[in-house]
């Protein structure tokens, strides 16, 4: 999928500062003023989307530390027992929820491209040295594998409206729930 | 991730593109240019100031007598180029002092297609006379007086779409009523034949190349676009790889080598809508010499068109039902339809609207190349239906 979202919004970024900003009543403040927010606000999700997924467990390491060390000190203390039961089911999730969470968003991403790649320079060497009807096999797996893939492309874009047919296109949530 | 940093990339790389994929020496010229520039800056906007600036130096150097520029103003439409309209008050070789109505259309730093203001201008003059066309009157093909290569020609009233209507953006999906259809119709399949069966070795086309018969004119097309799927692409796709050996071991023989539109459909005509009238085809950008079927199946595919009130019937460009299509074009032209042949340029078509959309508008976008990179990474979201349909078209053929 290369629509992605730093794409998308640098390119919002990109038409507000160019196009959108210049255009405004300079009379306007209020719209200024917004405009400038608007700008100001992408430019930081831009900065720092790709950082959110290991800002979360950067964060989720911390918490779990931090309750590991109350859990200590906190034992015998009068009142405390209703509340360390509660926070100990809470860094025993929290720990299994750590332990699952292994490659980053761009590691995964990369591995996708990567895999892309090879894949598509296999299909063009093989394609080039054999005639056509002796790979019927490897092309019936490629376009398998296209058919399920363009599926949930098609289905993650539904909202800008080129679907001739919307409503046989299955939700995002869906086609991808199997890859939990 | 890549291996080959597309964004910067390197004179030997260039070359090799270059040695793998022989096409035609202006869509090899501008190619080469556009990589060449890829690292330089972004696009930064233009003011119609300087684009008025730029016009007079380009118009300094054609015309002897005074001129003056008035009215210049942004118009919109397209993903590719910029445009703006001016009058000019000149002293018009044959006509004498007038004001006339003209457009200036000039590439972007980048664009989502990168081809030849030079070929764009001899096809539109030599068609002049012929099929509605603007008049031509300059060309600054290398970007000598203005920021970048652009072409001057007239102003062409009319509408690309029934003023109510609504459409997606670069008019695909317009839906156009049945009350004008009667009257576009014929003028459009008529066009298209008038144009198919031009004489373009008397039209002065001295950029572009002649390609020798039998499959020289369709592996020149395969080349371009996988050169371009190659220098823009980021993720690659193995269904795109899949179509190309499929099309390269499958290359059909030209019977006839006709001047191709190359973007022949509804959004690139202008009517007048007091008389439904075809005033004038525009977007003659990928203008070549080829095979005609390449226009006669990219006319009729299901994203240009529309279903007719009853649900059922596929209007070609929301126009007419394609069997009336072929049979008035292969009346009016003299030229047959060869089924397995559409049907090639059918898969051919489609690889060349995601090379497009998803290759060349990614790259753009992501490097921030054109004055409206929002549109064009909105437009990169077709591309997932197109390789659906590539995927359909390709089932039949496998």
């Amino acid at each position: 999928m290369d629509l992605r979202p730093a794409l998308q919004i640098q390119t919002v970024i990109k038409t507000l500062t160019d196009v959108i900003l210049p255009a405004l009543d300079p009379n306007n403040k209020l719209a200024q003023e917004q405009a400038k927010l608007s700008i100001g606000t992408l430019q930081l999700v831009l900065q720092r989307q790709a950082l959110m997924y290991r800002y979360d467990l950067d964060e989720l390491s911390r918490s779990l530390e931090l309750a590991r060390n109350l859990r200590a000190q906190a034992q015998d203390l009068p009142g405390s027992a209703p509340a360390l039961k509660s926070l100990e089911e809470s860094a025993k999730a929290g720990t299994d929820v750590r332990e699952r969470a292994r490659a980053e968003p761009g590691e995964l991403e990369a591995a996708n491209f990567d895999l892309r790649e090879k894949i598509g320079a296999l299909v063009t060497a093989v394609y080039s040295s054999s005639e056509t009807a002796k790979l019927k096999q490897i092309s019936q797996t490629v376009m398998a594998h296209a058919k399920e893939q363009l599926l949930r492309e098609r289905s993650w874009l539904i909202s800008q409206g080129w679907e001739p047919d919307p409503k046989s296109i299955p939700p995002i949530e869906t086609l991808i729930s199997g890859s939990k | 991730m890549q291996a080959i940093d597309k964004n910067r990339p390197s004179e030997q790389w260039i070359d090799s593109l270059r040695r793998r994929f022989p096409c035609e020496k202006e869509v090899d010229r501008v190619l080469t240019r556009k990589l060449q520039r890829r690292a330089g800056p972004p696009y930064s906007p233009v003011s119609l100031e300087t684009l008025t600036a730029g016009t007079t130096a380009l118009l300094k150097s054609e015309l002897k007598d005074d001129f003056e520029i008035t009215e210049a103003a942004w118009l919109s439409g397209g993903a590719s180029k910029l445009q703006m309209a001016f009058k000019l008050k000149w002293n018009q070789p044959g006509v004498g002092r007038t004001t006339t109505p003209m457009v200036l259309r000039m590439e972007p730093s980048e664009s989502i297609t990168e081809t030849s203001r030079l070929c764009e201008f001899e096809a539109i003059r030599a068609l002049h006379g012929h099929i509605p066309v603007p008049p031509t009157y300059w060309a600054d093909a290398s970007g000598r007086f203005l920021p970048y290569p652009a072409i001057i020609y007239g102003f062409a009233e009319g509408v690309t779409k029934p003023t109510a209507s609504t459409s997606n953006v670069t008019g695909v999906g317009t839906h156009l009523p049945k009350s004008i259809r009667a009257a576009l119709g014929p003028q459009f399949v008529g066009h298209l034949a008038a144009l198919h069966a031009f004489d373009w070795r008397k039209g002065g086309l001295t950029s572009f190349d002649v390609p020798a018969p039998g499959t020289q004119a369709v592996e020149w097309q395969l080349n371009h676009w996988e050169r371009v799927w190659e220098e823009d692409a980021n993720e690659d796709v193995p269904l795109m790889r899949l179509a190309m050996s499929w099309m390269r071991a499958n290359m059909p023989p030209v019977d006839c080598i006709s001047l191709i539109h190359g973007d022949f459909r509804t959004g690139n005509f202008l009517f007048t809508e007091h008389d439904t009238r075809i005033s004038a085809w525009l977007d003659w950008e990928f203008a070549h010499l080829g095979d005609r079927h390449e226009d006669l199946s990219w006319t009729t595919q299901s994203v240009f068109g529309h279903m007719a009130e009853d649900g059922k019937t596929f209007l070609v460009a929301g126009l007419m039902p394609i069997d009336e299509f072929c049979a008035a074009y292969e009346k009016t032209s003299g030229l047959p339809i060869k089924p397995a042949t559409l049907k090639y340029y059918e898969i051919f078509n489609t690889y060349k609207a995601i090379a497009i959309c998803l290759g060349t508008g990614y790259r753009t976008a992501r490097n921030g190349k054109t004055h409206q990179d929002v549109l064009v990474a909105w437009l990169c979201g077709i591309s997932y239906l197109l390789l659906e349909n590539l995927r359909t078209q390709l089932e039949e053929v496998l």
